[in-house]
């Protein structure tokens, strides 16, 4: 129980930081809940009434009746239970797309803290799907966990309140057997739903990765005529988890009819006893059909919770795997004290690095030293272990063994603005937003004037082209930067990198894509940029040593190995 | 292979035939049994509340005008207590029926879109991302559950509630009853504008909503960059005023789709007071035509609880209104898919006429929908213990040439026989690698292999050690939740896949790109080992020692085939 706390806790705070708000929007929530039962108890009480009198009229009584309270009263509450219900979707709508935008923005700042590591362990597209949903789920929770069984609670006590006016015994009845309704429908049915709805989520992950493995492993199924085998791990998966899902679906079919039982036959309860009052004449009629209507009213309020509750689990999961972010967050922040060296270029001493559940070492005992000011290339296949290298070097990932420094300093020692002023990388998959040139290229540097970025754009060889286009710099670049090509993404990137003045540059595959006339071109005023600082380039292979000027050093990587080469041309 | 060879086909909705509702209904078809006893208990379930309601009323009647104790009534508190828990029952019944229907149909439909994705075959997938039809077979058959469940049912239930308490209220005072009436016409009236309402909300919010989510996920996916660059804080600041922009704009559409529900909660509570008001009146000889004067407590009581009742079948229909809109939604996805045209092989092909053959092409041409031609014509014998290297210029067709001899795409011209053991054993750069054991993905290449047989291919593609390191053995999970490999690792697996089955024929699409010389050399080792056991292999490449171990070079310029004489 203490557990399940723990994991809300976060959330239940960020969800009820606007107390004002949540406070207000319960309110009328109750109120559009309490005209309803209010129109419905006294509609029966005027007509009670109004019967009683017309009888004792028929029988020549002089009695009278004003019709005119509760004939107002009635309007009242059915205009006050539709401006309320209306006002009330409005406003919490309103509550929960806020909530929603800090929802966001909160979980957004614990990704901004996450290192390589946790980064690079999640299946991009997959992971991403999992972070919107579970965002989702728990903006649900508002709507769903928090308001209703507020109302059902407080609505509820106002009415057991106004009964007991007249009719003690029988608000003591409805306490009782309502307080025990709303526990079980709550608590009761969040219990009995835990573990069904918990493992829904994580089922919903496998069977998605079981239909991603079908996708990329269709030809070896395909060839190796091995489709029905895996068929069967799918289905009888799928069968685990309908089954799961059914077992939900008929706690909950459960739950709503047993709120619908109860609430009438609590109503038929009411009757009874108030019935038994009224003969012996302690109560007037037209109250007794007040309250027995007031009773089967409740109902509205308590249909809503069986379908929130039964589900709980999973926004435990949802909030749960957040939370681990926020503690891989934690994690990634700590760092080992090392020691500085005076030299301010880069240097790697013995470094091994292993992944978590990895069986070989990614970088097996790496050593080099790049003085400041140096260029050096490092050649190697794709999964030899240069982007491992580049995160050791940007202070992304921790070393397991070994000492590497940049700029005199740890680099994962650095913050995170020291690193990004001090050095800079051109990562190899160019990572464009959907926004406008202008603004891709401000992510270097907010501050650059339009000549300025008129300028860089020159420099990659981009200028006619972006001149020539109908909005220039604000030309959209689309989702990943999806209306370039890749050789146009990729100067686009090289100009954002030059609109920055590190000391340490890293460049992954910076020709990539790029034909070869425009990359020659391109190197030249890279190469002029470089100037006086300390450069490694990663590449395949040097296709074309002359696109990688002024080399001092090359060191090929494979398997996690790092060997010296000979330096060819110059 | 080589990624996009095809590009994707148009959208062939229309040319298929399949729209979504018309898949919908199919589906609807599958459980007609199951939805309709849920329609028809769910209706009974309001029969029972017109019967509850109105003997409520009575009873009241009884008590508080005829001076009965509640005991001398006791049968008809009985009664109506059975009845409320017979109503539950329904209601409970109901919930089943439509749940298991629900669940059916999503497995049956589920089945028929992974029937479809297998049937396209590899060449087919290789231009769609993986996520995406994992969005399908998930998310947007889950989203089918709404529409089945509540929506299917819900839609007769409010055919025949509403009916039977007019009848009802008719028999007990037609001056409410016509109050009623009125109010009947303007149903379809406000179901439309629910309707219309509901669907331009969620058309509107679905689309607002994508965008959200797909700026949200933009940022992400690049945040390297933006910690590179140190503009994390600035992004996290634009996520907000994304998702605040995003508040704003969809608020004033809120305003506006919520009024179509606030005018069915305004008929519902009018018809109370104005049912309230005739009744009080009318009983208290206030009213003088009509049925008026013959209201009693009873009649007058039943038609106020009987008000809300009729619309509430309506109300509930538009709270499940959007269910109905996301499973469209989502049909129409995977429709999408299922109305591709078949891109693999279909039936089985014909048989070699050499008895030497393992495959013959005759006159073989390969096209796709959007490019054309990209292979052919071809003639080309392979046999038995062929060692073939395929090489030429990215693009050519060798990945196609490949494809084409696994039966992953048919030829649109010209004939492709194969001998009868018609089994094939495929590697290409990227391994997959399943989320399972180890033992699953070798089971991949063979699903009966017993440990000793996996064993010992490991042991020949050079995984021995790796194996010895597992901590499970063979039962060790790989992959996200197990123990990750390296690529020359994950390539040996693939390689042991190959030893593992006893397919005659191996393909290999670059089987040495992208390695590190000593996965590499394994490779080109493991490819004599499998000629000296006589198969026939077939191996796109440019790899040098391997062109020089193969019996035949073949190159392929522009999808025609030529076969270089050593």
């Amino acid at each position: 129980m203490s557990k399940v706390y723990r994991q809300f806790l976060p959330w239940l705070r960020l969800l009820t930081r606007r107390r004002r708000a949540l406070m207000l929007g319960a309110l009328l929530a109750g109120i559009t809940f309490l005209s309803g039962v209010a129109l419905l108890g006294l509609s029966g009480w005027f007509i009670t009434a109004s019967a009683l009198t017309g009888i004792a009229l028929a029988l020549g009584l002089s009695v009278s009746l004003d019709v005119y309270v509760p004939g107002g009263g009635i309007r009242f509450f059915a205009l006050s239970r539709t401006v309320s219900r209306y006002v009330e979707r409005v406003y919490n709508h309103n509550s929960v797309l806020a909530l929603l935008a800090e929802l966001r923005f909160h979980v957004f700042g614990q990704l901004t803290r996450l290192d390589d590591l946790t980064l690079g362990r999640q299946r991009a597209s997959d992971w991403l799907t999992r972070l919107t949903t579970d965002i989702d789920t728990l903006d649900n929770f508002y709507l769903r966990v928090l308001i209703p069984p507020l109302v059902a609670l407080l609505g509820s006590a106002v009415i057991v309140a106004f009964i007991a006016i007249w009719l003690p015994g029988v608000a003591l009845f409805l306490t009782v057997v309502l307080s025990l309704l709303w526990l079980v429908t709550t608590l009761g049915l969040a219990a009995w739903g835990w573990r069904q709805s918990y493992r829904h989520v994580a089922n919903q992950e496998v069977l998605r990765h079981l239909v991603v493995d079908q996708v990329q492993g269709s030809a070896e199924l395909t060839s190796y005529r091995s489709h029905h085998w895996h068929r069967r791990i799918v289905d009888s998966h799928e069968h685990k988890a309908l089954h799961n899902q059914r077992l939900v679906g008929s706690r909950l079919a459960l739950g709503n009819a047993l709120v619908a039982a109860v609430t009438s036959l609590v109503a038929l309860a009411v009757l009874w006893v108030a019935g038994e009052i009224f003969v012996q004449g302690l109560v007037a009629g037209p109250i007794v059909v007040m309250a027995v209507l007031m009773a089967l009213g409740v109902n509205e309020a308590f249909s809503v919770l069986p379908n929130a509750f039964v589900r709980l689990g999973a926004s435990f999961a949802a909030a749960e795997r957040l939370n681990k972010l926020a503690q891989a967050d934690a994690a990634s922040m700590a760092a080992p004290a090392g020691s500085t060296l005076s030299d301010r270029g880069v240097s790697f001493e013995q470094v091994s690095l292993r992944y978590p559940d990895a069986l070989d070492l990614a970088l097996d005992d790496v050593t080099f030293h790049l003085p400041a000011g140096k260029r050096a290339v490092i050649t190697g296949m794709s999964g030899a272990g240069k982007s491992t290298l580049a995160s050791l070097l940007m202070g992304r990932l921790a070393a397991t063994r070994g000492a590497v420094h940049v700029l005199g300093k740890v680099p994962t020692e650095l913050s995170m603005t020291y690193r990004a002023e001090h050095m800079a990388m051109l990562t190899q998959q160019v990572d464009l937003f959907d926004d406008s040139l202008a603004e891709n290229l401000r992510i270097a540097d907010p501050s650059a004037t339009d000549e300025r970025l008129w300028q860089v754009l020159g420099d990659v060889a981009l200028a006619d082209w972006v001149q020539q286009l109908p909005k220039a710099l604000d030309t959209p670049v689309g989702e990943k930067g999806q209306q370039l090509s890749g050789g146009q993404a990729r100067r686009v990137a090289l100009a954002r990198l030059m609109l920055r003045d590190p000391d340490v540059v890293i460049l992954d595959e910076p020709f990539a894509s790029v034909d070869e006339v425009t990359a020659r071109y391109v190197a030249t005023s890279l190469d002029r940029w470089l100037a006086g600082r300390t450069v490694i380039y990663f590449v395949h292979q040097i296709d074309q040593p002359d696109l990688l000027p002024r080399i001092d050093y090359h060191w090929h990587l494979d398997a996690g190995k790092l060997s010296a080469m000979p330096i060819d041309g110059s | 292979m080589e990624r996009a060879i095809t590009e994707p086909m148009a959208s062939t909705s229309e040319q298929n035939g399949l729209t979504p509702r018309r898949w919908l209904q199919s589906l609807a078809s599958l459980e007609r049994k199951r939805l309709r006893g849920a329609a028809f208990l769910g209706s009974l379930a309001g029969f029972q509340t017109v019967f509850i309601v109105t003997g409520l009323a009575w009873l009241i009647d009884q008590l508080v005008v005829h001076d009965r104790a509640p005991r001398d009534l006791s049968l008809v508190f009985i009664l109506l207590a059975v009845a409320v828990v017979v109503r539950a029952l329904c209601q409970w019944a109901s919930e089943r029926l439509s749940l298991d229907a629900s669940l059916r149909i999503r497995r049956y439909a589920r089945s028929q879109l992974l029937d479809k994705v297998t049937a396209l075959g590899p060449v087919w997938l290789t231009t769609q991302q993986s996520g995406a039809i994992a969005a399908q077979a998930v998310e947007h058959i889950d989203a089918l559950d709404g529409y089945f469940a509540r929506f299917h049912p819900q839609m007769r239930i409010t055919v025949w509630v509403p009916l039977v308490i007019l009848a009802v209220v008719v028999s007990l005072d037609y001056l409410a009853a016509i109050f009623l009436l009125l109010a009947a016409p303007l149903i379809p009236l406000f179901m439309a504008l629910v309707g219309m309402g509901a669907e331009r909300m969620n058309r509107d919010q679905f689309a607002a909503v994508a965008r959200l989510s797909a700026h949200f996920i933009d940022r992400v996916r690049g945040i390297t960059t933006l910690q590179l660059f140190g503009h994390t804080v600035a992004a996290q600041e634009a996520v907000w005023q994304a998702a605040d922009h995003y508040r704003r704009l969809s608020m004033r559409t809120l305003k506006l789709a919520f009024l179509s529900s606030a005018v069915l909660e305004f008929f519902s509570s009018v018809a109370i007071a104005v049912v309230a008001m005739y009744v009080g009146f009318g009983l208290l000889g206030y009213i003088e035509y009509g049925p008026a004067p013959s209201l009693t407590l009873f009649s007058g009581l039943a038609v106020l609880l009987l008000a809300p009742e009729f619309f509430q079948p309506l109300r509930t229909l538009s709270m499940h209104y959007h269910d109905r809109a996301a499973a469209l939604g989502a049909a129409e996805s995977i429709v999408n898919t299922l109305n591709q045209p078949p891109v693999m092989r279909t039936a089985s092909p014909p048989a070699t006429q050499d008895p030497e053959a393992l495959v013959e092409l005759e006159g073989v041409e390969v096209s796709y929908a959007a490019r054309g031609v990209v292979l052919g014509s071809l003639d080309l014998i392979l046999r038995h213990g062929d060692v073939v290297a395929v090489s030429g210029e990215s693009g050519s067709g060798k990945s196609t040439l490949l494809a084409l001899l696994a039966g992953f795409v048919g030829a649109s011209q010209g004939e492709c026989r194969h001998a009868a053991t018609n089994q094939v054993a495929w590697l290409d750069q990227q391994p997959c690698l399943l989320q399972g054991s180890l033992a699953d993905n070798l089971r991949l290449a063979d699903p009966e292999a017993t440990h000793e047989a996996m064993q010992s291919a490991l042991t020949r593609a050079g995984l021995n050690e790796v194996l010895n390191a597992l901590p499970q053995g063979l039962d060790t999970l790989l992959g996200e939740r197990g123990v990750g490999l390296s690529g020359g690792q994950a390539q040996r697996l693939a390689l042991a896949r190959v030893y593992l089955s006893s397919a005659p024929l191996v393909l290999l699409d670059e089987p040495t790109a992208r390695l590190d010389s000593a996965t590499e050399k394994a490779v080109v080792e493991a490819l004599l080992d499998w000629a000296r056991e006589g198969r026939t292999l077939v191996v796109a490449t440019h790899h040098p020692a391997v062109i020089a171990a193969a019996s035949r070079h073949l190159r392929v310029v522009n999808g025609q085939l030529q076969e270089v004489l050593a």
